[in-house]
């Protein structure tokens, strides 16, 4: 599968997610998890899962960029790599070897409005796992001298994203365009001398302010007892103090009154790569449905409007997504495109917006309803047929709608979306003043004289 | 991210074919975890089928695997072109109505080749096994392949191909394999280049299927929510009347690679590969590696993890952890039936291209200076154990499974016995498995950046030997 197809379907994933009633004897149903809250505000969700005999721990910080400003752009992510650099029983270094002993391994990633921490181990390993955590939750000591190597680690990933991804050059400058006051306008990596310059008093700032217990939501599933999970909780977990909840994020995005453009020159670049992003609302909105079922019918599978008409049949593109992703605070709903050899940025931003425009205009068929909420089901059970994709999904769910029984009321609100809906949707926020369109192409912007 | 490390893991078995000892890894508890049951049947035909049922959830995964890869190519591309064919349209149904069937199913379908396979598969929900299996019998056994469908996909790979040259990562691994394999046969790209693929008509497709797409040559893996008896029965159906080949029957696909030995490397050199946008230099280091039914294939994924096959690994630990000079630094074999590649890779900006290198090097050879210890050896073995059940959890991934051993002759005690064999490797026995499958002498570089600013450092490594990442094709000297 190509590598910016998986990104867009990992950014996505939510959006692909649905369940009817369960048909298979062993798929998750919401009584099957099992949730408490410690005494300092940190919720733990446990799902008992023994289909191999390992586990997880995925825990939700409600941090990302979105609660960064000006001058510590990028923290959010840094902090995530920081977090793995030494505690106080556990050095730098230590909770990775420590971890890789006991057969287990982790990750992370961030988020515009998360930072979620991946561990995986074998299901014996669970104590230590909690010790682990619990170390760096409450007790981080950061080291000024790793700081400066990690800066150098974390301007390596920026580049080679660079280096290596067209989505990721021009998504940078289309966010930067497409908002001008709320903090989704930069990358979640952030800008390069922001990493160069934020100092020791800042980490330690952040450390405090968001990875309180009582800022995070813990999934755990796997070969694991329920019981264990919650006597482990306690003895680990509940005695790390809570802190002030963090300053809420006030800035509101003004709204959008005309179309904004942004060129980005690569010279590298083979065929022009465009981006259109639209400003939608959150995910708790009543639109959200809505909206994901129209990128679905645009967007998802060969034979939906975009890849069908774009791809197969005008030959204008080579490849094309549609997508918005779950969000706390309004976003964007993006178009990707990557023309097809000799065809020009013009034809195919033409092209896209022709068949935007047919939906506006003439709306959708109960076929390819129908076949949305299909696709989502198939998904659905993809994604739960891994105990990381059960931990992954049901955490989410609980981070952006605030419940992870959502996920199960899913094929209801699916259903209650109709072809009207979907047509409301696409002219309520579809349109050309609302947009932002970006173009990244090998020739230099540029007038005659320029050169 | 805080680390590339754990995006291989997620490869998944697909990769595993030409892909990474490195991700061979399993559990403390792992003498528990053994491959679940499975049948196995050949038809008359000769055709193979593997039944496993799983029914965590109510989907069925199938993979057909054809003997038959990049190695048996005339045109470079020809396998990689022939297979993305397939899986448009059925002589039945046209393009837009088969596409449209599935989808509406949410079924998802794949295709493509390796070096020494081709493969169809397809994600679906069990209750649509009635719709789907018919489709996939017609796609693998007899593809509508018709011209304009061709035509358009071909416009649409070559773009591909242009696009590849984009992004080093993209194209760092043909230009390897180009370096260690010469004119071996796994030295060919898989995608093929602009001008190979150029030459590729529909009549080559069609001769190239009709050739190898055959009963005797292929297996049917079907793994998930369904019953073997009625499936089995289905598939006896559907497929008992795929005629065998009348003419090469007998002939095995790589029978005309495993005559010829990948020559000796007898000299280190440098590919420096030039992209002129370049901020950063991406490079790979290394040689020669093992075949895939190496009786010490485990073993050497052990040592591999503790010098660059997890995240605490030397080269990790080096170049990353303690140095800032790159996101991430790793090491692999990829094996083959006949040969492998062993490699280091990692990236760095450009101004720090050599720096990077040199340490590379000098932790490579810690491996013989220093050697492993028993308590590194222990937390890889733990390590190697712990992270392999999860590889095998899916229906998905187990159908893959079931696939390579179809191609790679291995059976069920490769997961049996792996717990074991990781066991049984000691420190005496590590210093035996360095001496043996890792490459010291001879080393072969490929770096891609900016070759101006580098050009005049990187001579002390080899023979330098010039290109361009725009280059449709790479001439070696």
């Amino acid at each position: 599968m190509n590598k910016l197809l998986v990104v867009l379907l990992t950014a996505a994933m939510l959006a692909t997610t649905a369940l009817l009633p369960a048909e298979s004897q062993a798929v998750t149903k919401a009584e099957d998890i099992k949730q408490f809250t410690l005494k300092n505000g940190m919720k733990i969700i446990v799902l008992e899962d023994d289909s191999i005999p390992n586990a997880n721990m995925y825990l939700f910080w409600k941090v990302g960029s979105r609660n960064e400003y000006p001058g510590i752009t990028g923290l959010s992510h840094f902090f995530e790599h920081m977090m793995f650099n030494g505690s106080k029983k556990y050095g730098p270094k230590m909770f990775d070897r420590t971890l890789e002993a006991a057969g287990g391994a982790n990750n992370a990633y961030t988020t515009e409005n998360s930072t979620v921490y991946t561990d995986w181990f074998p299901a014996d390993a669970l104590e230590l796992m909690f010790d682990l955590e619990a170390d760096r939750i409450q007790h981080l000591d950061i080291d000024p001298e790793v700081v400066e190597s990690e800066r150098g680690v974390v301007t390596s990933e920026r580049s080679t994203g660079l280096e290596n991804s067209n989505y990721r050059m021009l998504s940078e400058q289309v966010k930067a365009t497409a908002f001008r006051a709320h903090p989704y306008s930069w990358s979640v990596i952030g800008h390069e001398s922001d990493i160069a310059n934020w100092k020791l008093k800042d980490l330690q700032d952040f450390h405090k302010t968001y990875y309180a217990p009582n800022n995070a939501i813990v999934v755990i599933s796997g070969a694991v007892k329920f019981d264990d999970v919650k006597r482990l909780a306690k003895q680990y977990f509940e005695p790390i103090p809570a802190q002030e909840p963090p300053r809420e994020v006030h800035t509101v995005e003004p709204e959008q009154v005309g179309e904004r453009r942004v060129y980005v020159h690569k010279p590298s670049v083979t065929s022009p790569n465009i981006m259109f992003a639209y400003h939608v609302p959150e995910t708790k909105h009543e639109d959200y449905y809505a909206l994901q079922v129209l990128a679905g019918i645009l967007a998802d599978g060969d034979s939906s409007r975009l890849t069908k008409s774009l791809v197969f049949e005008k030959e204008l593109a080579a490849q094309v997504f549609a997508f918005s992703s779950e969000s706390i605070d309004p976003n964007l709903f993006y178009f990707y495109a990557v023309a097809a050899p000799g065809v020009s940025a013009q034809a195919l931003e033409q092209g896209l917006i022709k068949e935007i425009n047919e939906v506006m205009k003439n709306g959708v068929s109960d076929q390819e309803l129908q076949k949305i909420k299909n696709r989502q089901l198939v998904d659905f059970y993809r994604e739960m047929s891994t105990i990381n994709g059960k931990s992954n999904t049901i955490g989410s769910y609980e981070f952006y709608f605030g419940d992870y029984r959502a996920l199960f009321d899913l094929p209801d609100e699916l259903n209650k979306v109709t072809k009207e809906d979907v047509q409301r949707v696409a002219t309520k926020y579809l349109r050309k003043a609302n947009r932002t369109v970006g173009i990244l192409d090998a020739k230099e912007d540029s007038n005659e004289n320029d050169l | 991210m805080k680390t590339i490390y754990k995006n291989l893991h997620k490869a998944s078995l697909a990769m595993l074919t030409s892909a990474a000892l490195l991700c061979a890894s399993l559990q403390v508890s792992a003498a528990e975890f053994t491959l679940p049951a499975y049948q196995k049947t050949v038809l008359d035909n000769g055709l193979t089928i593997y039944l496993m049922e799983q029914d965590e959830v109510p989907l069925i995964e199938v993979v057909a695997m054809v003997k038959v890869g990049a190695v048996n190519d005339s045109k470079a591309g020809l396998a990689e072109i022939t297979a993305s064919n397939l899986l448009l349209g059925t002589q039945a149904l046209e393009r837009e109505a088969f596409q449209e069937t599935l989808d509406f199913i949410g079924t998802n379908t794949n295709s493509g080749a390796s070096l020494e396979y081709s493969f169809v598969s397809a994600s679906l929900a069990s209750k649509d096994a009635s719709v789907v299996m018919p489709l996939l019998k017609d796609v693998i056994t007899a593809p509508a392949l018709r011209e304009s469908e061709f035509t358009q996909l071909k416009t649409r790979y070559l773009a591909g191909l242009e696009r590849q040259k984009e992004s080093p990562r993209a194209k760092i691994g043909t230009f390897f394999n180009a370096l260690v394999y010469g004119s071996h046969p796994y030295a060919n790209s898989v995608s093929g280049s602009v001008s190979s693929v150029s030459g590729i008509t529909l009549s080559d497709v069609k001769a190239f299927h009709q050739q190898w797409y055959r009963p005797e040559n292929t297996a049917i893996v079907v793994a998930g929510d369904f019953d073997s008896a009625q499936m089995l029965k289905e598939l006896k159906k559907l497929f008992a009347t795929w005629s065998q080949s009348a003419t090469s029957a007998s002939k095995s696909p790589t029978a005309n690679t495993l005559m010829v030995k990948v020559a000796n490397l007898n000299k280190a050199r440098v590919l420096l590969v030039n992209k002129e946008d370049a901020t950063e230099s991406t490079f790979y280091i290394g040689g020669k590696g093992i075949k895939r039914s190496n009786k010490d294939f485990v073993a050497v994924s052990v040592i591999n993890t503790i010098l660059g096959g997890r995240f605490t690994s030397w080269l990790n630990d080096e170049l990353r952890v303690n140095s800032g000079l790159t996101y991430g630094a790793r090491s692999r074999f990829s094996s083959n039936k006949d040969a492998g590649t062993f490699l280091i890779s990692t990236f760095t900006r450009t101004e720090t291209t050599t720096e990077a290198i040199d340490l590379a090097l000098k932790t490579y050879e810690k491996l013989w200076k220093a050697g492993i210890d028993s308590d590194t050896l222990e937390s890889a073995k733990a390590y190697v154990k712990g992270q392999f059940p999860p590889r095998y959890e899916t229906a998905s991934q187990l159908a893959f499974l079931l696939g390579q051993m179809f191609v790679y002759d291995f059976d069920e005690s490769f997961i049996n016995t792996f717990s074991q064999q990781v066991n049984e490797l000691s420190v005496e026995k590590s210093k035996k498995i360095i001496q043996e499958y890792f490459p010291k002498e001879n080393l072969q570089f490929v770096i891609i950046g900016k070759a101006e600013a580098i050009k005049e450092q990187v001579q002390k490594y080899g023979e330098v030997i010039e290109a361009d990442i725009k280059d449709d094709e790479l001439v070696l000297p």
